[in-house]
């Protein structure tokens, strides 16, 4: 994989002639074709959240362990998957004591018009937001969930997402995809579209859960070649 | 560092006021559903405790879980120390600002873990070769239970003490996991005021663990949800007690609305005030009271009673139970001092419970006379 990334507005969705299989592996070479994104990741801003427990308690400097993540993304035709890369110097595998949080990263997708979905607030009640959930822990199966606002997501009874991982020399490489057209309650895509998307990471070693997260602050233009 | 309130933005203090409002909606009761304790009586049996566990966390991931347990005090409890773990609220203005305190999480281990037992090399075994030993799930040797510290206590010969603590969830009037759970998966029930953890919502962020100043939630490692006492609201709805309170041997428990002014517990809280919140200074309004325990007097140098000084020293109860205690104790000893003398006192005919339902105020009812299906048939 090369190491230079380039400095790209959006996160251009390249279509490719590969097997479903294929880009579920992380380190597939075909991966290597698609135009990778360095996003900024910051800490949620602690007076959007809605414990005010944590608002009265955490630091938001202290929030926000992962500052970047570099995103890939290829469709076939069928299915869409997402790579990710980022560094984390302590993984957190699952969930092995009461104060032992997992890793994550999250796709969010606007169900409507992006320009009047909050992305700082996983959207309002008019303008929902639907995000795929990977943690180590779930076992490849990503939690698909819709979410109507701030404290509102849940996770859909079944989900459509797949996932592989791995971590090695400090850094996580992690694909989830699913297919274009899904049952679920989720945001249908299809080549030719364009849309937005936003990203969250969390850094289980910092304690970093629900809410307490990095992410990326604006949203960036999704576009799936024809 | 806290947000600075004057550095909000316009849509920030909007939300800030929706999220307030939608934390006292969860908070907002009827009716509270309380409880009172009698230290005096409890003798550790632990029968309540099992009480519990039969009935809510014998399966799926509750395994290692005490809803209800009963400590020795002074002693460490479960989790192990869990009163030097913050949260909880710094109470400001008359009680007008509750300022969230920071909590630390306890690990499994200072829950107690799920041992195992070797039952099966000490069944199948040569007799005296094995033991009968426990083990953590790690392999490692179990260093903390839920009752580890069981009647070592404190003081020294001939004036050592100890006395039992049993302890559930609260109930708070103003529970620190519910402002805590940024799902806002936790609430009081409207009817009775039991707070209880909706499954459906919980996604395990353990928040309210970090924040719940009595340490009473516990994470479920099977379901990754967090998990606590539920009050039994299911008996409760069917005007059943607890089962915790309905086992005591010890007649310690008594059940009521705090409100009900011809029943026990508003007469023990609120009219003879013997009954007091446990660390009343975490700030969450306690619904588990407790009557605080007297003691055998002490002996002197010469193993002589001496009424002059309490066994219990005074500043550790002032430590359990707030400044209010004193009061408390010194009304129990003038109405005790009265049957003593051959008088009568409303407040023992109270605690001492001779007719066995007064304990539970309107929860008399006996479950073995509801008619009930079992679980699978009822969902069919």
């Amino acid at each position: 994989m090369p190491e230079e990334t380039q400095k790209l507005e959006k996160v251009l969705v390249k279509k490719v002639a590969a097997s479903g299989q294929d880009l579920l592996n992380p380190n597939a070479s075909v991966w290597a074709s698609a135009p990778a994104l360095r996003i900024d990741m910051a800490a949620t801003p602690l007076a959007n959240q809605p414990s005010p427990y944590i608002k009265a308690t955490y630091d938001e400097t202290k929030i926000g362990a992962i500052k970047e993540i570099t995103v890939r993304a290829l469709h076939n035709g069928k299915e869409i998957f997402f790579h990710f890369e980022w560094k984390s110097p302590s993984p957190n595998y699952e969930i092995g004591d009461v104060g032992t949080f997992p890793d994550g990263v999250a796709v969010l997708l606007p169900f409507k018009d992006p320009a009047q979905t909050q992305i700082k607030e996983m959207g309002s009640k008019d303008f929902p937001t639907n995000s795929w959930y990977w943690r180590p822990d779930f076992e490849n199966k990503p939690k698909n969930q819709v979410a109507h606002g701030l404290s509102t997501s849940l996770y859909t009874e079944t989900t459509p997402l797949v996932s592989r991982s791995e971590w090695q020399n400090g850094t996580w490489r992690v694909v989830m995809g699913r297919p274009l057209q899904v049952q679920e309650e989720a945001v249908n895509l299809s080549p030719g579209i364009a849309t937005a998307v936003g990203f969250a990471a969390w850094e289980g070693a910092n304690g970093e859960r629900g809410g307490v997260k990095s992410f990326s602050k604006e949203w960036r233009d999704l576009v799936l070649e024809a | 560092m806290p947000v600075d309130e004057k550095t909000l933005t316009e849509r920030e203090k909007e939300l800030a006021l929706q999220f307030q409002a939608t934390k006292d909606r969860l908070r907002e009761t009827k009716r509270q559903v309380a409880m009172v304790m009698d230290l005096n009586k409890c003798i550790g049996c632990q029968l309540c405790s099992m009480a519990c566990k039969s009935l809510w966390t014998s399966l799926e991931g509750r395994e290692y879980m005490w809803w209800n347990k009963v400590n020795t005090l002074p002693g460490k409890g479960s989790p192990k120390d869990w009163e030097r773990k913050g949260g909880g609220y710094k109470v400001l203005f008359g009680g007008k600002v509750r300022d969230p305190v920071r909590g630390e999480l306890p690990t499994r281990r200072d829950f107690g873990d799920m041992w195992k037992y070797n039952f099966d090399e000490v069944f199948t075994g040569k007799a005296g070769e094995k033991v009968l030993r426990a083990q953590n799930p790690d392999g490692s040797d179990p260093d903390w239970g839920m009752n580890w510290d069981e009647d070592q206590g404190g003081g020294t010969y001939p004036n050592a003490f100890y006395f039992y603590l049993p302890r559930i969830c609260n109930h708070c009037t103003y529970p620190a996991c519910v402002d805590a759970c940024p799902r806002n998966a936790i609430y009081k029930r409207e009817e009775d005021g039991a707070v209880v953890i909706d499954q459906q919502r919980c996604k395990g962020y353990r928040f309210c663990l970090e924040s719940c100043p009595y340490k009473v939630i516990y994470f479920n490692f099977v379901t990754k949800t967090s998990m606590k006492c539920i009050f039994c609201y299911p008996r409760l709805e069917q005007k059943v007690a607890t089962a915790c309170a309905r086992q005591c041997t010890g007649r310690v428990r008594f059940l009521g609305f705090l409100d009900d002014v011809n029943g026990p517990i508003h007469k023990l809280v609120k009219v003879w005030k013997v009954a007091l919140p446990l660390h009343p200074e975490y700030g969450t309004e306690p619904n588990v009271y407790y009557i605080p325990p007297l003691a055998p007097p002490r002996l002197d140098e010469e193993g002589k009673i001496d009424l002059t000084k309490p066994r219990i020293p005074p500043a550790y109860l002032r430590f359990l139970f707030g400044p209010e205690v004193d009061a408390a104790l010194a009304t129990l000893n003038k109405e005790l001092e009265k049957v003593r003398g051959g008088g009568k006192s409303d407040l023992m005919d109270i605690l001492m419970a001779k007719q066995w339902l007064d304990l539970f105020g309107p929860f008399r009812t006996d479950p073995a006379t509801l008619e009930r299906k079992p679980p699978r048939e009822q969902k069919a």
